[in-house]
């Protein structure tokens, strides 16, 4: 027998030992029949009531702080000032899949001044090979290729932002394409002096099966629309790595990238937010990534990003535990705080003591009423979201899907994260596998 | 038992796999990433090496 025959065994052992109690529980509800006056009941009711409570109030401030963001940006005019150069950075990491097309990408991009800078960290395939084959100079764009020691993406960034020498910085990953027009949209910001960052748009490219379609839906309606609404605040507290664009200056005051998270984007963005910089978003700076293909994949990539947030979130305890340094920025900690531990366990922990308390009650039709109740507000977020990107309709239906089982796998997968963060286990980079869809 | 029984009965049995499916996903990747060696990788000595430690040349 085989190991990933043994996983699935244990996985099928654990599945028949859920459905038995399961049924078992519906079976004979006396079995759960506590007194109805119980504390036990009453606190998991009011747990509930709460979660009820929290879940209808984030949406109602989600929706309405994007709204206004996507009135207000809309209404934002273009520049007749001159275009500031602008330097494209791109750390690539065995990408040989898909760095032809990320590099294509930025020659098409209509912006009348920047240069591109890739930066080769190290890799093991024939990456360097493929981007030394680009360098040169293209019309107005000079590509160049540095090569370095392996260190990490924060690393080849921070090589590629100090041999850059204009004041505005893009930063992608190798496994990104940007849309033509992103650059020209995202420097709009930058009008105002105190922005010193612009969080762009990630887009799902490969939405090829029911996971890379569920992703795609999540990042419109999930990432991106708590992105929109924080943009509006400028305080967007996760610059994706996908598309980033940052004042030379902000990022020169705050050191550039930390190498001591696993999530250097957040890191960024806190140090630039808590240096006093605003952070918008720009919703048509669009940047495509190739999502995780398969579950544990997926499972690898939230890991990664849970502990890498909560690590950059421990190195501003400070901050968390006192407003008065900087409202605005509080608020965006707790949030990001929020998102990352308090809702993903909210989440599970209410729909499982709403489970118990209806099955307790003798009211386990309820069940139903209550998984409807949360549908329906996610497939009405998703149409909204949807809508206001202007993206593809047919995702709406997965939002069934999404409140069916996605958003719970998810949220395990982060508490399991957030617990080994809490205990300091030990955790390794973790790069996925490309195949090169982008 | 009524439909609305019945759906509950499959909301709470696909919510109770969910969340067996997802433990159980989480240890197959733990073992998996168990299996693959770490991404040997130059330690960054000291603080970040933005501005300090990256001498690029200009070509």
């Amino acid at each position: 027998m085989t190991v990933r025959d043994s996983q699935l065994g244990a996985a099928l052992a654990l599945l028949t030992v859920a459905v038995a109690l399961a049924v078992a529980a519906l079976l004979d509800p006396a079995r759960f029949s506590p007194d109805p006056d119980s504390l036990a009941l009453q606190i998991g009711i009011a747990f509930v009531l709460t979660f009820l409570v929290v879940l209808v109030l984030r949406y109602v401030l989600l929706l309405w702080l994007s709204y206004l963001q996507h009135i207000e940006n809309r209404g934002r005019v273009h520049s007749d000032a001159p275009h500031p150069r602008v330097t494209i950075v791109v750390p690539v990491y065995n990408e040989e899949a898909v760095i032809d097309a990320a590099i294509r990408s930025l020659l098409a991009l209509r912006y009348p001044a920047f240069d591109v800078i890739i930066i080769d960290d190290g890799s093991t395939d024939g990456t360097l090979g493929r981007v030394s084959a680009l360098a040169g100079i293209y019309g107005t764009v000079r590509v160049r290729v540095l090569t370095k020691v392996n260190g990490g993406k924060a690393t080849a960034l921070n090589t590629g932002i100090a041999a850059s020498r204009t004041p505005f910085v893009l930063c992608m990953d190798g496994d990104s394409r940007l849309h033509p027009d992103t650059l020209q949209y995202a420097m709009r910001h930058f009008a105002d002096p105190r922005v010193g960052a612009v969080a762009g748009n990630v887009k799902v490219v490969n939405r090829t099966n029911l996971w890379t379609r569920l992703q795609a839906l999540e990042y419109v309606e999930g990432l991106n629309m708590a992105r929109r609404a924080q943009g509006f605040l400028r305080i967007v507290n996760i610059i994706p790595g996908p598309i980033g664009v940052f004042r030379r200056e902000a990022l020169a005051a705050v050191g550039g990238y930390d190498t001591d998270t696993f999530a250097e984007d957040a890191d960024l963005t806190l140090k630039l937010l808590t240096a006093g910089w605003h952070v918008a978003y720009e919703e048509r700076a669009v940047a495509y990534t190739e999502a995780p293909e398969t579950y544990l994949d997926l499972v690898k990539q939230r890991y990664r990003w849970t502990r890498g947030i909560l690590q950059a979130l421990r190195k501003r305890r400070a901050w968390l535990r006192s407003p008065r340094q900087g409202l605005a920025v509080w608020i965006s900690l707790v949030v990001m705080l929020f998102e990352a531990v308090l809702w993903p366990a909210m989440n599970v922990v209410g729909n499982l003591l709403f489970t118990v308390a209806a099955l307790s009650a003798g009211v386990a039709g309820g069940v139903f009423y209550w998984w409807s109740l949360l549908t329906m507000l996610d497939v009405a977020a998703a149409l909204y979201a949807v809508g206001m990107e202007g993206e593809d309709l047919r995702l709406v239906p997965y939002s069934v899907a999404y409140r069916f089982f996605f958003i719970t796998m998810i949220d395990v997968a982060k508490l399991f994260a957030t617990a080994e963060e809490l205990v300091q286990v030990r955790m390794t980079w973790g790069k996925l596998e490309r195949v090169g869809r982008i | 038992m009524t439909i609305n029984l019945l759906l509950s009965t499959i909301i709470l049995v696909s919510f109770l796999i969910t969340i067996v499916m997802a433990a159980g996903s989480y240890v197959a990747y733990k073992l998996r990433e168990g299996r693959r060696p770490a991404l040997e990788r130059a330690a960054p000595e000291g603080e970040s090496p933005y501005f300090e430690r990256i001498l690029a040349d200009e070509p």
